[in-house]
């Protein structure tokens, strides 16, 4: 008795297993096709696409950074990025301090917080038109630093809900005790609060580093000049314009998961625990 | 001496909230304003000038016979993604939460790394899978150049794209179920089909709640992905209310109109969040 169900226990843990690197090997498929597709040369592709490349060659990898001035997009993308995550931390952590300890008992830190809260509903679609015009009238279209803001705007709200959760579930003793020492307001932020806030931080940089870097909306409307292109909109024209030259269009797409795959070794454990804690938007 | 730190300190925490706050202004609540503005204007969305319609933007919404298309596919995107992603995410929470050794944590780590890549890669990697591949393995047309099979194989690509997000959700619930729970259970005599469908649904709710609400909003505003994947095509037959919002705006230069469908859209998506929230909140149980 005893026996046959550990051996059905087996059974089943070996079937688990299978689906598991079925389901694996899925997940894995289309990256695997890409990695292939780009180190062939179109004959090759044309032939047939599981075929191993005949040899080593990056030919399409010289001819896709040529072709789509990759370099550009992807400093646009790191001037965008960047500088947007290091203001949202900024304005994010001050802000979520002090609605997180005036809320209580300060009626315009309360109606702060469901103002912030609130707008986490609308959706990017209600902003396009009047973003597009409010810039137009500006002259900010087409420039990086109209972008940084746009995005900084857009998420302060969400990342100072974050910062406010966890600032809550922080004593406020040692903010107390540096005040009764002479510890200036500012000073006890930058040296007390700050260091403390250090989990959320890196929690809050590292999804507002994903949605910053993979952004496409705001882009799609604000970066109309080929040279302030950040990736995502370059790849939307580069890959509607070459359709056929898959080698080359294959070859900047690796290169443009690089440093995104990168990213996500480094920042795993932090994306992992900001989406498993529920602190996730659309 | 004692008064002036104490007002120096509130005024400290005024300007803490300062920066964030023009930095909303400028991207949220001003755009929020010259919004309903514009949506009462014929405003083409390029010239400087512009005239006040009145509600006339508002009824030719619902007058508008391009404009049911785009419904009726944001409502199938939803319907499919949204059972498909939960679905799809609940089954992935559920296996790498079995006791398989490593291999659930190499599962949970590919499950989730295409969140990382933009909707924009993704379509062009399915585009290219769909094109090149399906076609040969299964010797049919492209499932993208078919009115009927557009939009399920879009979605497929989103599903590869955002499953491993509420995967993660549904792994942090799964992980909150008290063992005990199963334990005395299976000492009644459970089977595991019972305790799935008695003890880890239940106590999922809020998983379900969070989940749920997001991947049904989310797929209402479907726009990237489906942009490069298709335009829209073929002839609209994957052509979301996002899509024609912005073709109103680049395409038909009617600004004022796309504003007006905006403002109507975003009524509709609020309401739809907040009654499927508040369903799966009455349903939640208290330990």
């Amino acid at each position: 008795m005893i026996k046959s169900y550990s051996k059905k226990k087996k059974i089943q843990k070996a079937v688990l297993i299978i689906i598991g690197l079925l389901l694996i090997a899925l997940f894995c498929f289309p990256i695997i096709l890409a990695i292939l597709t780009s180190l062939k040369t179109a004959p090759e592709i044309s032939q047939s696409v599981f075929a191993l490349p005949e040899s080593f060659n990056l030919d399409n990898f010289r001819e896709g950074m040529e072709t789509s001035n990759f370099g550009r997009s992807l400093l646009n993308t790191c001037l965008v990025t960047f500088p947007g995550v290091f203001l949202i931390v900024v304005c994010a952590s001050m802000g979520g301090y002090t609605i997180a300890r005036n809320s209580g008992t300060n009626r315009f830190f309360k109606l702060l917080d469901k103002v912030y809260l609130s707008s986490l509903m609308i959706p990017f679609q209600i902003l396009m038109i009047p973003v597009y015009k409010m810039f137009k009238t500006l002259h900010l279209q087409n420039s990086l630093f109209g972008m940084v803001l746009i995005l900084t705007g857009t998420s302060v709200a969400y990342a100072t809900f974050l910062y406010v959760g966890f600032v809550k579930s922080i004593p406020k003793e040692l903010e107390e005790a540096a005040r009764i020492d002479g510890c200036g307001p500012y000073k006890t932020f930058l040296k007390i609060v700050f260091p403390l806030l250090k989990p959320i931080t890196a929690t809050v940089a590292a999804l507002h580093v994903m949605w910053l870097w993979n952004d496409f909306n705001i882009a799609l409307i604000l970066l109309q000049k080929e040279e302030v292109r950040t990736l995502t909109v370059k790849q939307y024209y580069f890959f509607g314009e070459h359709l056929a030259e898959y080698g080359p269009a294959f070859a900047t797409s690796i290169l443009s998961m690089i440093p995104v795959v990168i990213f996500f070794i480094a920042a795993q454990k932090y994306l992992v625990e900001g989406i498993a804690a529920g602190s996730v938007k659309s | 001496m004692k008064r002036r730190k104490i007002s120096s300190t509130k005024t400290a925490f005024y300007v803490f909230a300062i920066p964030g706050l023009c930095f909303f202004a400028f991207a949220v609540l001003i755009p929020l304003i010259m919004g309903i503005n514009i949506s009462f204007t014929d405003w083409n969305g390029i010239s400087t000038d512009y005239n006040y319609v009145g509600f006339d933007n508002f009824i030719t919404v619902f007058t508008d016979k391009r404009i049911r298309q785009p419904i009726l596919n944001s409502l199938l995107f939803a319907v499919l993604g949204c059972a498909g992603n939960n679905i799809l995410a609940l089954s992935l929470a559920l296996f790498v939460n079995q006791k398989i050794g490593k291999l659930g944590n190499v599962a949970r780590v590919v499950f989730f790394i295409p969140v990382c890549f933009s909707q924009i890669l993704t379509a062009f990697l399915w585009k290219f899978i769909y094109r090149e591949v399906i076609t040969q393995i299964f010797d049919i047309n492209n499932p993208l150049g078919t009115t009927t099979w557009v939009i399920p194989a879009i979605v497929v690509m989103g599903l590869w794209n955002t499953v491993g997000i509420n995967m993660l959700i549904y792994l942090s619930g799964l992980k909150n179920v008290p063992v005990d729970l199963y334990e005395a259970a299976t000492v009644d005599g459970a089977t595991g089909w019972q305790r799935f469908r008695k003890i880890t649904l239940p106590m999922l709710m809020p998983s379900f709640n969070v989940c749920v609400t997001l991947t049904l909003t989310s797929w209402l505003r479907e726009f990237g992905m489906t942009l490069s994947a298709t335009q829209g095509g073929p002839g609209g037959a994957s052509r979301t209310i996002s899509i024609y919002i912005f073709e109103n705006l680049y395409k038909f230069n009617k600004a004022g109109y796309g504003q007006a469908v905006s403002m109507l859209f975003v009524v509709f998506l609020v309401l739809i969040g907040t009654s499927v929230s508040s369903f799966f909140r009455k349903r939640e149980v208290e330990l």
